[in-house]
């Protein structure tokens, strides 16, 4: 993390150096501030007669020094920002491009929610934290120890005065943050179930409304309320006495000044305009502690931000891009040598085991077996969005472990079950598959998948936008917005995840039918719930138990295999085969 | 933090402006509410029954701001005492300024603790009204408003309130109050100086408007750019298999970069601009300090007024250029504040959904459809006089294409929309006669989008029924196929459900939702596409389970899978909002006709 501030050293030196000079024109602004009031009001030094063009020129004076530390700060804060934006900037695109490398094991490990907020709110965290750190230490610094040298050099009174108030205002804010630091993180965690118990019953509303669980859930958001309600009286209630405990010590110490003054004014060595002075080098001292406090805060919640991101940044890519280039002799093989895997974190249990299975260039692989028996699980081993963990997989004869991710990854085209669109135009969507393509190019996907008819009785047919998670659209046309998209990619091998599940069977039959016209050298693997999605395919794999039970055509499957035939009864019983 | 400070006296109060822009941000993206008068005369209907807690919160307010206003007055007589060598009279002065500085201590801490109670009280209670509402919210609401846009009413507008209550209310009345009182004070002492003082004013008011202008610009486009990357964050990493599969994250990292880049830019001309009110408004101030001097000087000179009224001045003009600041800044916040409270009413204003009807869901649960027609928008009909009876104890089906208006039935079965016309009976009772409670207590649903809550799987089991017993719910488990399943979770029926943990698949999420709705034991069951993702086999398994379960009782399913309707009793054959074809399996497949069409593709396959 540090290698990315190091980039901008030069505006991290330039904002304190900045910073020391607005606050150094803030130091020198009371002393001018004595010798108006002392020297033009009072005339102290010249018998009690006021100067008026002393009080305009130094006035002056220091209205051009003010503006000059006014300068002088801006200037700070446009190298701070330059310096923590940038930091900023560089970790999000380095977060960013990390969590674009990892492998699935690792976004599920962390869960899509938190990677979010690792990349936004953290980010801005820590971002903050370094610009607010980078003038602030110094300018505390410089108002804390420039503060008590002038008290000092006022009088020694008034510095014995400021020595003995800033370590206890220091200790009181020491101690308030101690207590309201742990609230903090309580704090965030109850606005989370408040928020979640929302999102569920807006998402879930027709759940809710079915079994009539409204109370129940008013219930439910009640006690988070109430609770996110307590915490956030805990802080506030914290906040509430830390400022008038400030107060009485300030103004104790504003006291003491006065008395202290009143003395030595008496003894003759100092004047009234000094201890005015004096309360105002007071009140920066003041504001540097108080500045102190803060930074404090943002340093205990950027140090929370700064570990979370580390966490991000520092996960290597679980699944290494190899080097191979993908150039072969055979296209569109794919080989299950000995497969075994199992999920990470599920106690090593096996999903899949002892897989030996040959998918032949142009062979059209279905895929069958029951809910939860491991079909999704197989074919993404194919593009590494998991690795095997025993045995190999083989495309076109080369571990896809060798390959160049990329390579890998153009060479097969996948449709998900769970359709994930973008916030785009639906032609923009469909584009994902080849950015090059033609706009003939995807009307003629569009077409393939069945998706164009519903595209074009649209107002603004490719050009509509789908909105956020693709909610305008119905599950049915979302999976063929996503299959044309696999197949415009054109790649040699093409997997359809449980694609088609909400297409009803005529628009399925029809799909296929096209597919096979056009697009006949594919390797296809199709996994699917219905007979009749596979029934056509060259192979079908019966998947049982993480393991094959069983593969071959329908009609092989069908005297072979048991289960098959216990599918193909569930599913087709009560006509007459051959009819 | 700057807000925080309000209760500390003279020279004490700090805005922190270089440190906390907060306050200021606010400012920037201000959002003018539509309505601002009765907007905030219904946010005052919160307040009316915290009346008592209101006046002693203003009571407060009032103390600490005369403390405020008095302290300089006593420490420029302390020091025009220094001056005029009574040293004698030191201590008493000194004494009644410390007792001032522990009232006013002692005041603040009143007035914080009561506006922390009072703006709690008041979020908590709106936060429970949107919420009460929410969840009364008509169907046709929820399908027709993004869902971000509903949560962002609880999650920022209602925040936001909250921030504005808690911190400005007080500040405000304090800063009102702080001004009238200084500027009396000042015209007290002396109305010539205090004019001149109010030169300041005027410019502090006119440079805020003026810079506020250019600083919104930059600040309203950060925050859409903000909002733009945390959208392209959330939607890449929640579709990042897609990304992966597609080779995308190139692409997709360019264009984050890009607006990142974009948002650095405009983030540091929008701080450095934010960040340069400070030192203007020190010049300001400073210019006033000089004038106060320089006029003070001059009238002292001629002994129109005494030293001390002049170091009181100079306390007096920074005491009120700060309440000026703030408010400044506050009117922002209040304005975008009022204008999220504006959002938040709206939705509180949307009519609940209706729920009249009286009489009680006691019979077996025959339902019938008698020419109903119904349509979503105005002009797109999606049932055309659309009848049907079914039996008690019988099995009806519902197939056909995508849209021809199978989920429109059982929307207007579970009254989440309700028909244009015709009526729809159940046990010859109109249902809106019937106790709409009642009626979805006695129907259960289970939707192809399943819904589960972050809870264990026990409590979303029991959901419809949570006075269940343990073999009431694995019994249901059992039925529904999924017992195997939960066995094989880490803690069994006490594992808690995550968005997207528990590799849970879909079809597993499915087979839950199933047996919560069997744990329910309803009269009459809805299946719309409840199995698409669960395998056929498992699916006859807990078909054969039904049977059973439903006997006397009446079952709709809705299917694109004609294995999963076969058994069905009654299967209707819908197309584009009409029924085209009504009979069993047997009777529509002899029929030949557009069931035997649908039938015979799923026979045939697909030849690949």
């Amino acid at each position: 993390m540090f290698k990315h501030l190091r980039k901008y050293w030069f505006f991290a030196i330039l904002a304190p150096l900045f910073m020391i000079g607005e606050v150094s024109m803030d130091l020198f602004q009371p002393a001018i501030m004595r010798t108006i009031v002392d020297e033009g009001v009072l005339g102290v030094s010249s018998g009690g007669v006021g100067n008026l063009s002393l009080i305009i020129s130094e006035g002056l004076k220091m209205l051009g020094l003010v503006a000059l530390g006014g300068a002088s700060g801006v200037l700070s804060g446009v190298f701070a920002n330059m310096c923590g934006q940038r930091f900023g900037n560089d970790l999000r695109k380095d977060c960013f491009r990390g969590i674009m490398s990892f492998s699935f094991e690792q976004t599920d490990k962390f869960s899509t929610g938190s990677l979010v907020t690792r990349v936004t709110n953290d980010i801005t965290q820590l971002q903050n934290l370094v610009t607010q750190c980078i003038r602030g230490f110094v300018r505390t610094g410089t108002f804390l120890f420039g503060g008590f040298f002038c008290m000092m050099s006022l009088h020694v009174s008034f510095g014995v005065v400021t020595a003995c108030t800033i370590p206890l205002v220091v200790i009181m804010i020491a101690f308030f943050l101690r207590k309201a630091s742990p609230i903090f993180s309580v704090l965030q965690k109850k606005l989370d179930r408040v928020n979640s118990v929302m999102q569920e019953n807006v998402a879930g509303a027709r759940v809710v409304k079915a079994y009539v669980k409204e109370e129940r859930e008013k219930e439910r958001f009640g006690t988070a309320n109430r609770e996110l309600i307590d915490t956030q009286m805990r802080v506030l209630t914290i906040f509430a006495y830390m400022m008038p405990l400030m107060n009485i010590v300030m103004n104790c110490a504003v006291v003491a000044v006065i008395y202290v003054g009143s003395i030595e004014v008496k003894a003759g060595a100092v004047t009234p305009g000094t201890i005015m002075a004096a309360i105002t080098y007071l009140s920066l001292i003041l504001h540097g502690i108080m500045m102190l406090a803060m930074i404090f805060q943002t340093i205990s919640r950027g140090s929370a931000s700064a570990r979370r991101i580390n966490e991000v940044l520092r996960c290597e890519p679980a699944i290494a891009s190899g080097s191979f280039s993908g150039d072969t002799s055979v296209h569109g093989q794919v080989e299950f040598r000995d497969v075994s895997f199992s999920y990470p974190g599920s106690g090593g249990e096996a999903v899949l085991s002892g897989i030996n299975l040959t998918v032949n260039p142009g062979e059209t692989l279905g895929i069958l077996g029951s809910t939860g028996c491991g079909k999704s699980t197989l074919v993404s081993l194919i593009p590494r969005f998991y690795d095997v963990t025993g045995g190999a997989v083989l495309l076109d004869g080369v571990d896809v472990r060798e390959y160049d991710l990329k390579v890998l990854r153009d060479k097969v085209a996948i449709a998900l079950q769970t359709s994930e669109l973008f916030s785009t135009t639906i032609r923009e969507n469909i584009k994902w598959g080849d950015p090059n393509a033609t706009d003939e190019e995807v009307a003629r996907a569009a077409e393939v998948a069945q998706a164009a008819e519903f595209i074009n009785s649209k107002e603004e047919g490719y050009d509509t936008m789908i909105a956020e998670k693709g909610m305008s659209l119905s599950g049915g046309q979302k999976q063929r917005v996503s299959i044309s998209r696999a197949i415009l990619k054109n790649a040699e091998i093409l997997i359809f995840d449980d694609s088609t599940s909400a297409l009803d069977i005529k628009t399925e039959a029809r799909l296929y039918d096209a597919l096979r016209r056009e697009y006949a050298g594919v390797t296809k693997i199709i996994i699917a719930q219905r007979i009749a999605s596979v029934k056509g395919a060259d192979r079908i794999a019966v998947l049982d138990n993480g393991g094959i039970s069983a593969c071959g055509t329908h009609s092989e499957l069908m005297e072979t295999s048991e289960i098959y035939r216990d599918i193909y009864n569930s599913q087709l019983k009560g006509v007459d085969i051959d009819g | 933090m700057a807000d925080k400070s309000k209760g500390i006296p003279n020279n004490f109060k700090m805005p922190m402006r270089r440190g906390g822009g907060a306050a200021m941000r606010a400012m920037m993206t201000v959002e003018k509410p539509h309505n601002m008068l009765s907007t905030l005369s219904r946010l005052m209907k919160y307040f009316k029954n915290q009346r008592l807690m209101l006046i002693m919160l203003l009571a407060a307010v009032i103390f600490v701001v005369i403390c405020n206003v008095v302290m300089p007055a006593i420490q420029s007589e302390a020091i025009d005492l220094i001056a005029e060598r009574q040293f004698g009279k030191i201590p008493a002065i000194l004494m009644i300024m410390l007792a001032t500085a522990l009232l006013l201590s002692l005041g603040t801490l009143f007035q914080q603790l009561l506006s922390r109670t009072l703006s709690q009280r008041i979020v908590g209670l709106m936060r429970e009204d949107l919420f009460d509402r929410i969840v009364n919210l008509p169907i046709r609401y929820i399908d027709n408003h993004p869902h971000g846009d509903i949560m962002s009413r609880m999650t920022n507008d209602v925040e936001n309130i909250s921030n504005t209550v808690s911190q400005s209310f007080s500040s405000l009345v304090s800063g009102v109050f702080t001004i009238i009182g200084t500027v009396g004070i000042m015209f007290w002492y002396c109305p010539r100086l205090a004019l001149l003082s109010c030169i300041t004013v005027i410019l502090t008011v006119l440079v805020t408007k003026f810079m506020s202008k250019h600083m919104r610009r930059f600040f309203t486009k950060r925050q859409e750019l903000l909002g733009e990357l945390n959208s392209a964050v959330e939607e890449n990493v929640v579709g990042y298999k897609t990304v992966a599969a597609y080779n995308k994250q190139e692409a997709v990292i360019e264009d984050f970069n890009s607006t990142s880049d974009e948002l650095t830019r405009v983030g540091i001309v929008a701080e450095i601009l934010g960040g340069s009110m400070g030192p203007i408004m020190n010049v300001i101030n400073n210019l006033g300090f000089i004038i106060i001097a320089a006029f003070g000087g001059y009238f002292a000179l001629h002994g129109i007024i005494s030293i001390g009224v002049i170091s009181a001045f100079i306390v007096y003009a920074k005491q009120f250029g700060r309440p000026i600041n703030e408010i400044a800044n506050l009117y922002g916040q209040i304005q975008t504040a009022l204008a999220g409270a504006e959002r938040v009413f709206a939705v509180m204003d949307v009519e609940s959904e209706d729920k009249s009807g009286s009489r009680e869901m006691d019979g077996e649960g025959v339902v019938t459809f008698k020419d109903v027609n119904f349509s979503y928008y105005e002009g797109k009909q999606v049932l055309y006089d659309f009848n049907l009876e079914v039996r008690s104890g019988h099995k009806v089906a519902l197939v056909g294409a995508t849209g021809s208006g199978k989920t429109t039935v059982v929307n207007l079965l579970m009254r989440f929309y309700d028909v244009d016309s015709g009526e729809i009976m159940v046990d010859g009772v109109n249902i809106k006669d019937i106790k709409c409670d009642d009626l979805r207590r006695g129907t259960a649903i289970v939707l192809q989008d399943t819904v589960l809550f972050s809870d264990t799987v026990r409590n979303n089991l029991k959901y419809a029924n949570p006075d269940a017993t343990d073999e009431e719910m694995e019994r249901a488990a059992e039925m529904s196929n999924c017992r195997r399943m939960i066995s094989r979770l880490p803690n069994g029926y006490d594992t808690e459900l995550t968005e997207s943990g528990c590799n849970l698949s879909q079809g597993q999420r499915q087979l839950l939702s199933i047996g919560r709705a069997f744990l329910a034991n309803p009269k009459i069951l809805i299946l719309d596409e409840a199995t698409s993702s669960v395998d056929t086999r498992t699916e006859k398994r807990i078909q054969d389970a039904m049977t059973n379960l439903m006997k006397d009782r009446t079952s709709i399913i809705i299917a694109h899978r004609l294995s999963t309707i076969r058994d069905a009793d009654l299967i209707v054959v819908m197309d584009k909002g009409r029924i085209v074809e009504t009979g069993n399996h047997d009777e529509l497949i002899a029929k030949k006709g557009r069931y035997f069409e649908l039938y015979m593709t799923q026979f045939e396959g697909n030849a690949i």
